[in-house]
């Protein structure tokens, strides 16, 4: 009944005068940030942090915008898979499977409303499992050492790299790096600077923001140069603009199933919405695509991604909150912008901030009401702004960006830095180096650092420490198996495959 | 190739980071790890990733060069090139210009590269620049440079 009582008070800041219109700003934002091809939830959290530090907004409602906006990418991100058949964000990749077809045979409409209820579902699901299982997490994290969150921050980086697919050895790389870059600057416990080149600039260490925007942001800019060449405006939303009780009643299971397994999937560090959305689709279509009308446009095939990928975005607040290890590069982002606030996401938020915790979830409850009635009516006017031409929004993406920047320090060196990691960081991606573990190494590089330092102080040097609670050998059970697991899955899928041809 | 090129260049970096991090060491140590040993273990890891991708895109480079890289056409490189010598610039001149010409310069190449004419990249760089000026110093409060506009937009 504490959980309660404390989602009362939760409500109560949500809906302050001003939390309430950050959350409806926000979801506005970040339906259009989510739409836009190319700028995924991370870069729409990513242009807003510093805008909402810089205009000084208390903590709470900071990120009361960011959560709007992270939420309401994960909403816009299927208009354009609908209706362009690019998809807005990654998340939105498997919408566009099924979507595009319907929207092309004139159910546009259709298509829009219920990926926008599936959504909807998804999201409030997973917010119910964030009030459910975030106070047990967080009562239970009260019980790590420095040894157990030196470990549990090696499971989180095991996650990223293991479920990241193809190139686990670059996304450790990746990590590796942005580990690397968070040990610039001074050594707090020693007064030692490190790799600062006697650089003033560098020695408070690079700014979270600009590694943020330069990797994010600059990068995608230049990424975005390549496929840009756009095949035709967006399809007219026309004709039905409701789905009907007998695609209600078609999809309804598919629709809770889905959220499950994204909630679920949500909360494991990294794992994310690409690969909830992806898992939702694949089980759906072995579940119940009898007649093969998957892929051709069938209602199912677009609620089963929407709502996994909406759950698991939410889900993926759990281990932030809970345990302050971010799970996926956006919710990294967000702890970076705690940081700049001084608070530390982890098990002690719950005590020490009840009222930021509290009206987070609360508002994130309210976001996705507001996300729905705002989705289902205005998505002609989202889909117009599709037509936005990119010679003028990518110079006003940049001009955002360096605004953001800006507003920090004021400095030009962290604008050209900002230039520097873009190009960095658009040179790794072309060579397939994802940037998600490079923004959670540099967010938990310090975090890491600190614990592993603090825990061996303890036994004066000793590494036994680490593996000595049962807390910690689960957890390197855990980063053991996901390092290992996915290899052998994706190697025993290859001889199926190759044994499968040979058997017919 | 391009796996190559990384895993050297995770090399170079891993023996700089190695090389830099000798020296420090803390004058007053109350704790049995210093300030040393995690650039070191990162350095370490960072120079086993880059191993193994030049010893493994030395095998694969004849049989399948990244995709990736492959798709690049010559003139995406060139426009790749033009934005982002354009963010350079434009981060160098932001204070010196101010937020509104530098906005504007900044456009042209930019929006050229995503196929404006030069009367659209022209106008929209402009409008841009003055817009966002006005929302974000006026609007939002949040303080942007006047640059050599100093005169006119009242100097800060």
């Amino acid at each position: 009944m504490d959980t309660l009582q404390h989602l009362g008070e939760g409500f109560g800041v949500a809906l302050a005068p001003l939390n309430l219109m950050l959350a409806a700003l926000g979801s506005l934002i970040g339906t259009i940030v989510g739409m836009l091809p190319g700028l995924g939830p991370i870069n729409g959290v990513a242009l807003l942090m510093p805008l909402a530090f810089a205009l000084k907004l208390p903590p709470e409602s900071a990120l009361i915008l960011l959560t709007a906006v992270y939420v309401g990418c994960e909403f816009g991100g299927r208009i354009s898979s609908i209706l362009l058949n690019v998809p807005g964000d990654a998340g939105a990749i498997m919408t566009a499977i099924d979507g595009h077809p319907l929207a092309a045979r004139g159910e546009a409409g259709v298509a829009l409303s219920i990926s926008a209820w599936a959504s909807f579902v998804g999201s409030m699901l997973a917010t119910c499992g964030i009030v459910l299982f975030a106070p047990l997490l967080a009562r239970w994290a009260l019980a790590f050492g420095p040894a157990e969150y030196f470990a549990l921050m090696c499971f989180a980086f095991a996650c990223i790299t293991g479920l990241m697919g193809d190139a686990p050895v670059k996304a450790a790389l990746a990590a590796v790096l942005g580990l690397s870059l968070s040990t610039v600057g001074l050594d707090s416990n020693s007064g030692v600077y490190r790799f600062t080149f006697d650089n003033v600039h560098l020695s408070d260490g690079i700014q979270f923001i600009v590694v943020v925007i330069g990797l994010f942001s600059v990068s995608e800019i230049l990424l975005m140069l390549e496929h840009h060449a756009s095949g035709g405006g967006p399809l007219r939303t026309s004709g039905r603009m409701l789905f009907n009780w007998r695609e209600f009643m078609l999809t309804r299971w598919c629709i809770l199933r889905s959220a499950v397994m994204g909630f679920v999937v949500g909360v494991l560090p990294g794992a994310g919405a690409t690969i909830a959305s992806a898992m939702a689709y694949t089980t759906e279509k072995r579940l119940s695509d009898q007649n093969g009308t998957f892929g051709k446009g069938d209602v199912r095939g677009i609620a089963a991604p929407e709502a996994a990928n909406n759950a698991s975005a939410n889900g993926s607040f759990i281990p932030m909150l809970t345990l302050g290890v971010p799970g996926s590069g956006t919710t990294a982002v967000m702890v970076g912008a705690l940081s700049l606030y001084n608070i530390t996401p982890g098990p002690a938020l719950f005590t020490q901030q009840p009222a930021l915790v509290w009206g987070l979830i609360a508002s994130m409850f309210v976001a996705n009401i507001l996300l729905l009635a705002m989705n289902i009516p205005l998505v002609g006017v989202f889909a117009r702004l599709l037509l936005v031409p990119n010679w003028l929004l990518v110079p006003g993406i940049l001009a955002i960006s360096a605004v953001g920047v800006y507003a920090i320090h004021a400095t030009t060196f962290d604008l050209i830095l900002m230039g520097v990691l873009g190009i960095v960081g658009y040179l790794l991606r072309k060579t397939g180096v994802p940037m998600a573990p490079l923004i959670l190494g540099f967010v938990l590089g310090d975090l890491m650092e600190q614990n592993l330092r603090r825990a061996l102080s303890i036994t004066n040097g000793e590494t036994g420490i680490l593996f000595e609670s049962t807390i910690s050998r689960g957890l390197w059970i855990g980063v053991a198996a996901m390092l290992l697991l996915p290899p052998l899955v994706r190697r025993l899928r290859r001889l199926r495959r190759v044994q499968a041809p040979s058997a017919t | 190739m391009g796996d190559r090129i990384l895993g050297a260049v995770c090399l170079v970096i891993a023996a700089a980071m190695g090389w830099g991090a000798r020296s420090y060491t803390a004058e007053f140590s109350y704790e049995p790890v210093g300030p040393r040993a995690f650039p070191e273990l990162l350095a370490a890891l960072l120079a086993l990733g880059g191993a193994w991708l030049l010893v493994r895109g030395a095998r694969h480079s004849a049989a399948s060069s990244t995709p990736q890289l492959a798709a690049t056409h010559a003139l995406d490189v060139r426009a790749v090139a033009w934005c982002a010598i354009a963010t350079l610039v434009y981060g160098a001149l932001f204070q010196t210009l101010g937020f509104v010409l530098a906005t504007a310069l900044m456009a042209l190449p930019v929006g050229r590269a995503f196929g404006g004419s030069w009367r659209q990249v022209a106008l929209g760089g402009a409008g841009l620049g003055v817009s966002l000026y006005l929302l974000f110093d006026k609007v939002f409060d949040v303080i942007l440079p006047t640059g050599v506009l100093a005169f006119v937009l009242g100097g800060r």
